[in-house]
């Protein structure tokens, strides 16, 4: 295990302008995580936990503060080495699956092969991937409207680490499953865990946070437990 | 191309919106139709002057320049005045072409021809039989031998009913009306030959409603000896059509304020024509360029909406580690796409549609087949191509430069 942080947030603040006034969602905020860590991220509704993902997922920059992911600063990348670092170190699995509508459940797991490598997936690792989560060839040739939650749940975990990130961001992975297929999206991560995985995980779910090694908690964009 | 995933999520997404796409296209359809059919129309025309001019295309005309007043034919040319081409003039002009080619002297006028009870009107020229062969094609019968033998032109002699053998009574007032004419002014010629239809040329000799007879007839019933109405110089080489012309200006038009003569070829006729015609063919092209200005904004407003459907679906790309780019590229396929569709029904429809305006508008489609007429049909495809993509460059940028935090959060 290596001793410098795989993620490091250095007084990170994160402040929305709106018309009502300037809002933070982060407030000074210092953490480190270190790989092969299981993180669960908990706090109430406007606590900062998504304004925390989405600069956790480089998919937003802080206002003030650095954030260091792999040893880099992320402030000073551009938006496309951002969106490499994004697609090469980050797998990303949503609440909602977010699995692309238009494509088969092969198909988006074979996509983020195609955006790292530019050409059609010929390694069969694609396939390989929805075999580990427990999705047959049969139903990979489905369309994700055509998957029950719990499957495309298990499409997504593929699409997250088919490209062999180090880091899982998982916002929420079992909110919208029924409790069984919940707990088995979790085995899923924990294996990963001890596969060398990094996975950081938010969530409600007290019975959730428990499958983490750490639990930091924030309220009102600060940490109040870490 | 064909397995790029970005291209298959377009192809897909036309797909689901398939309706959508298609009627957006139809703006395209008509686009490519229009412009495709009035080039294709426009080329025709031109080709067909073209065609009809190439046949004298290396004769040059001269005339006396007081009387190129009208159109040939009808130009008040009674020659029993002094306007007119001189014998003086004729020998320079022989002078200048020497064995370069050959000078042919024309005498003629509008004139009153008839035949039994059935009168008609046309165009009486006067030349040496030996001439007529040079440039006149006498598809049945022989060339005049004799004083009283006539030519007549494939029009006049349908519309007067005359075949070989026929006679045919002249008047020879030029310029009175038949019931000023009496029986005695009119002279007799028979019919030895019938002249080829020669449609429009640009020697202005116009014989397909007239008669040819020989210039001693002509200058026995008219006068004017010796002062020809035009002369026709047929050039042997067409290459030396310009150097042979400056020549004759040179000899003859020595005074540069008020020349002698005017000189003509067919290609100064085929450049005004031509001028004319391209000018025509611009204009009913910028009325199908409006249809295509429709259609763009058609495209456009597809495209936007293919943006704003799939608002979370480009959130989701853009999350997952997709280029800006990458995105961008897959709504262009998405244009590209519509376009194709629009432009291949367009294509195919322009041959068809084309088609049956030439031949409806013209009466043949002898030069729809041409590489310079069906050009048009991918011209007007690449043209509705390009559109699509040109309107579909803004809505791609706006894709690819969503925040996808936001995207994500739309519903």
């Amino acid at each position: 295990m290596s001793e410098t942080p795989l993620i490091s947030l250095v007084d990170v603040t994160k402040t929305y302008h709106l018309e009502s006034g300037d809002f933070t969602a982060l407030d000074h905020v210092s953490l480190d995580i270190m790989e092969n860590d299981f993180v669960a991220i908990m706090g109430p509704s406007g606590s900062g936990k998504s304004t925390m993902m989405n600069q956790l997922g480089i998919l937003d920059v802080p206002t003030t503060g650095n954030l260091y992911i792999d040893g880099r600063d992320v402030a000073k990348m551009t938006k496309l080495e951002r969106t490499h670092l994004r697609r090469d170190t980050i797998g990303y699995i949503f609440q909602k699956f977010y699995l692309i509508p238009l494509l088969s459940a092969y198909e988006n797991v074979e996509y983020p092969l195609i955006l790292k490598n530019k050409t059609r997936d010929m390694t069969g690792r694609a396939s390989a991937m929805l075999d580990a989560v427990g999705i047959d060839k049969e139903k990979s040739i489905h369309r994700p409207n055509q998957l029950s939650g719990g499957q495309q749940q298990r499409v997504a975990i593929a699409r997250a680490l088919v490209n062999d990130p180090k880091i899982l961001l998982c916002d929420e992975p079992t909110g919208n499953l029924d409790r069984k297929t919940g707990y088995q999206i979790m085995d899923i991560l924990c294996n990963l865990q001890r596969e060398g995985k990094t996975v950081i995980l938010v969530t409600h779910d007290p019975k959730i946070a428990e499958y983490a090694q750490r639990t930091i908690r924030l309220d009102d964009g600060r940490i109040v437990e870490s | 191309m064909i397995g790029d995933i970005f291209f298959q999520l377009s192809v897909r997404s036309v797909r689901l919106n398939f309706l959508r796409s298609i009627l957006a296209s139809i703006g395209i359809v008509i686009g490519v139709v229009a412009i495709s059919t009035m080039g294709m129309l426009g080329t025709n025309m031109q080709l067909q002057v073209k065609d009809q001019l190439s046949s004298s295309a290396n004769t040059i005309v001269i005339t006396a320049d007081a009387i190129r007043m009208g159109p040939p034919g009808s130009s008040p040319s009674s020659s029993s005045t002094e306007t007119g081409i001189k014998k003086t003039q004729l020998n320079k002009i022989k002078a200048v072409v020497g064995a370069n080619g050959s000078v042919i002297p024309l005498y003629s006028t509008s004139t009153q021809f008839t035949s039994g009870n059935v009168p008609a009107r046309g165009t009486i020229y006067g030349m040496d039989p030996d001439d007529v062969t040079k440039f006149l094609n006498v598809g049945n019968g022989t060339n005049i031998a004799s004083i009283n033998e006539a030519l007549v032109g494939y029009t006049l002699a349908e519309s007067l009913g005359v075949t070989i053998g026929d006679k045919i009574k002249i008047s020879s007032a030029s310029e009175g009306p038949p019931s000023n004419s009496s029986s005695a002014s009119r002279a007799t010629v028979k019919i030895v030959g019938i002249i080829d239809a020669r449609g429009t040329v640009a020697d202005s000799v116009s014989t397909d409603n007239g008669i040819v007879v020989s210039k001693e007839w002509y200058v026995a019933q008219y006068g004017g000896k010796d002062v020809y109405d035009q002369v026709n110089v047929i050039v042997d080489d067409t290459d030396q059509i310009a150097e042979i012309e400056e020549a004759i200006d040179a000899k003859l038009n020595t005074d540069e304020k008020t020349p002698a003569v005017r000189i003509s070829d067919a290609s100064s006729q085929l450049d005004t024509i031509s001028s004319t015609l391209e000018t025509l063919t611009m204009f009913v092209l910028a009325i199908g360029g409006i249809s295509l200005l429709v259609a763009a904004v058609s495209i456009f407003n597809v495209m936007m909406m293919s943006v704003n459907e799939r608002v979370q679906e480009i959130g989701i790309l853009l999350s997952i580690g997709t280029e800006t780019g990458e995105v961008r590229k897959m709504f262009v396929y998405e244009a590209v796409i519509l376009g194709i569709l629009g432009a291949g029904i367009g294509g195919v429809m322009s041959l068809v549609i084309g088609y049956s305006v030439v031949d409806a508008m013209m009466g043949t489609t002898e030069f729809f087949f041409l590489p310079d007429s069906l050009l048009y049909i991918p011209e007007g495809m690449l043209v509705g191509v390009v559109v699509c993509v040109l309107s579909g460059l803004y809505p791609a940028w706006r894709a690819s430069n969503m925040d996808p935090i936001d995207a994500l959060r739309s519903e």
